[in-house]
C-alpha cells in the first residue's frame, strides 16, 4: 500500500476478509476528490451519489453472499467519452453539454456488473484528440507529481485521477498512446489491449480501426484484474474479437526466466532520441529483465516516422469522416486544438488513406515477422517526463513522433510501466508489447519488474499534503 | 512532394465542406508540408496486388 492507498488488489483481498468496507473505501477516495481534485481536474463530474450508492450495494451483497470478484465494491472513473446511462457524457466538447445517453457503453456496463463503484466522469481531451485545451467547458487535468505539468493526453483525468488514489482504477482510450501516454507520465500502469478485445460500444470513436479501450491503474495486475471483466466479445461492436478469454492474472509470479525481449533501440535512441532521464530508466529496466533470467536482443523495425505517418493519415481521415456533419455546421464550437485536426484532413486524399491502409498491412507484417522467436518488445512510451502544461505544442503531431503510435497502427497489446523519475521528479516508463491476444505475458512480465523495483511504493507528494 | 496555393486551399477547403477564417486558413498552409510528408512516406513500390489492410483480423501466424 503506497501512500495509504491500497492497489486493487489490495482492496479486493481486505474487503473478501471483511477488514475493509466497500463504503468507507468510497468515502476516501471522494474525501481525496475533495481536498485534491479543484487543483488537479481529474474529473468533469463526480457521481457522488451514485459512488455511495454503489457503495452500499456492494456491502449489502459481499455481506450477505461474499465478493462476486476483485473488483466489487471498487471505485473507479470513466472517461467521459464512455457513455453512462442517465449521467453526462459530454466528451469535453461544447457540443456535447446535454447528452444523456439512454444505456451504458459495454464496458461501463461490465464493470458495473462486476460490482465496481463509480466515482465519477475523469477529464479527457475533446473527443479523445488534440492536447490540453484552455477553451473547453472543462480545464485540462493536470499532474499530480507536479500540478505545473502535463499528464499527457487523452485519457489524462483517468491518470491523474489513479496516480492521487481518488480512483483504484479507470478506463482509458488509446487512439495513438492515449491510455499509455497518460500512464508513463503519471506513473501508473496502463495497457491498451489488443484490437477488439475490449468492446469499444458507446465510446465516441476518434479514429475506428485505431481505437482501443483498456483499463489503468497502479499495477499491471490491477490492470489484469480490470481487464477480466472487460475483456470479450461484444455484438455491438463489429470490430469485436470472438476468442476466448484467458485467466489474465494466471501467469503473474512465474517468473520470467527465458522470456525473449527484443528492445527496438532505434525507437528511442535514433528515431526520436529520449532524454537522459528516459532513457536511463530504459536502460535499467532491460538489466532488470536480464537479472530475472529474460534473454535480450535488438530488433529492428521501420522508422517511427513511417508508423506515425501511416496511424495519422488513418487517424485524421477516420476522425473527420466521424465529425464531418459537425465539422461543417458547428466547426466553431470545437476547441482550437480539435478543430485543426479536422481541418487537416482537406489535405488528405482518399487516394492517401487507401495508401496508408497498405502500408499499415506492410507494417504489420514487419511487426509479426520481428516477434516471430520474441515474447515481447520493448521501447519508449514518452520521450521524456511530462512537460509543463502550457508548453505543450499545439502541433506536436509533427513535432515528436510518437512510441505509441505504432502498436495502435498493428493492433497489437501495449502496456506502460513505470521505469523510474527524471531529473524534475516526474515519472518515466518503458512500454512492453506482446503478441496478440497474449496480455497475460504481458502481465507476467510487467508485474515481475513492478516487484522488484521500487517505484510502486511511492506517491505524488500532493497525496500526503 | 506537390505544392499548395492559395487556390488549392480553397478547393480543398470547399470540397470538405469548411469555412475557415483568412487566420485559420494561414495556419493550415503553414502546416501543409507534414501531411504532404506523410503521403509521401506511405507511398512505395509494392504493385497493384498489394492490399490494403481493409479486413482485420489476426491469423494463426500471428500468434504463434
Amino acid at each position: 500500500m503506497s501512500g495509504g492507498i491500497p492497489t486493487i488488489a489490495e482492496a479486493a483481498r481486505l474487503i473478501a476478509s471483511k477488514r475493509l468496507s466497500p463504503v468507507e473505501l468510497t468515502r476516501a477516495c471522494l474525501d481525496r476528490v475533495r481536498k485534491l481534485d479543484p487543483e488537479l481536474h481529474a474529473f468533469v463530474r463526480v457521481t457522488e451519489e451514485r459512488a455511495l450508492g454503489d457503495a452500499r450495494a456492494a456491502e449489502a451483497e459481499i455481506t450477505t453472499n461474499g465478493p462476486k470478484g476483485p473488483l466489487h465494491g471498487i471505485p473507479i472513473g470513466l472517461k467521459d467519452i464512455v457513455d453512462t446511462k442517465g449521467i453526462p457524457t459530454t466528451c469535453q466538447s461544447k457540443l456535447l453539454q446535454d447528452n444523456i445517453p439512454d444505456i451504458d457503453a459495454t464496458c461501463a456496463e461490465r464493470l458495473a456488473a462486476a460490482g465496481t463503484v463509480l466515482i465519477g466522469k475523469t477529464t479527457t481531451h475533446e473527443f479523445a484528440d488534440g492536447g490540453p485545451s484552455f477553451d473547453l467547458p472543462a480545464p485540462p487535468a493536470r499532474n499530480p507529481w507536479n500540478t505545473e505539468h502535463f499528464t499527457a493526453g487523452s485519457s489524462s483525468g483517468t491518470g491523474a485521477g489513479v496516480a492521487a488514489g481518488l480512483i483504484l482504477g479507470g478506463i482509458g482510450t488509446d487512439t495513438g498512446g492515449s491510455i499509455r501516454g497518460p500512464a508513463a507520465l503519471c506513473g501508473i500502469a496502463g495497457i491498451k489491449p489488443t484490437y477488439g478485445l475490449v468492446s469499444r460500444a458507446g465510446v465516441a470513436p476518434a479514429a475506428y480501426t485505431l481505437d482501443h479501450i483498456g483499463p489503468m491503474a497502479w499495477t499491471a495486475e490491477d490492470c489484469a484484474l480490470m481487464l477480466q471483466a472487460l475483456a470479450g466479445p461484444d455484438p455491438r461492436d463489429p470490430a469485436s474479437a470472438s476468442r476466448p478469454i484467458p485467466n489474465y492474472t494466471a501467469e503473474l509470479g512465474s517468473g520470467i526466466n527465458g522470456i525473449r525481449i527484443g528492445v527496438i533501440h532505434h525507437f528511442h535512441e535514433t528515431d526520436n532520441k529520449v532524454s537522459d532521464g528516459t532513457q536511463r530508466g530504459i536502460t535499467a529496466a532491460i538489466g532488470t529483465f536480464r537479472d530475472l533470467g529474460a534473454e535480450i536482443r535488438e530488433v529492428q523495425l521501420s522508422p517511427l516516422q513511417d508508423w506515425l505517418a501511416c496511424g495519422s493519415l488513418i487517424s485524421i481521415t477516420e476522425r473527420a469522416a466521424a465529425y464531418e456533419e459537425w465539422a461543417r455546421t458547428r466547426l466553431g464550437d470545437f476547441s482550437e486544438r480539435v478543430r485543426s485536426r479536422l481541418m487537416l484532413s482537406a489535405f488528405v486524399s482518399g487516394v492517401d488513406y487507401v495508401q496508408a491502409a497498405r502500408r499499415r498491412r506492410e507494417l504489420r507484417a514487419e511487426l509479426q515477422a520481428v516477434m516471430k522467436g520474441l515474447d515481447v518488445v520493448l521501447t519508449a512510451t514518452q520521450p521524456a517526463e511530462a512537460a509543463k502544461i502550457d508548453a505543450v505544442p499545439k502541433w506536436d503531431l509533427f513535432a515528436s513522433p510518437s512510441f505509441t503510435m505504432p502498436f495502435n497502427v498493428a493492433g497489437y497489446p501495449a502496456i506502460s510501466v513505470c521505469a523510474g523519475f527524471g531529473e524534475g521528479g516526474l515519472p518515466v516508463a518503458i512500454q512492453l508489447v506482446g503478441k496478440p491476444f497474449r496480455e497475460p505475458t504481458l502481465f507476467r512480465i510487467a508485474d515481475a519488474f513492478e516487484k522488484v523495483t521500487p517505484f510502486r511504493e511511492r506517491r505524488p507528494t500532493i497525496v500526503a499534503v | 512532394m506537390p505544392e499548395i496555393n492559395d487556390q488549392a486551399l480553397e478547393f480543398l477547403l470547399a470540397r470538405a465542406g469548411l469555412h475557415l477564417t483568412a487566420e485559420q486558413k494561414a495556419e493550415m498552409l503553414s502546416v501543409y508540408d507534414g501531411i504532404a510528408q506523410m503521403a509521401e512516406r506511405v507511398r512505395k513500390p509494392r504493385g497493384h496486388m498489394a492490399e490494403p489492410a481493409l479486413v482485420y483480423d489476426f491469423t494463426e501466424e500471428d500468434l504463434t
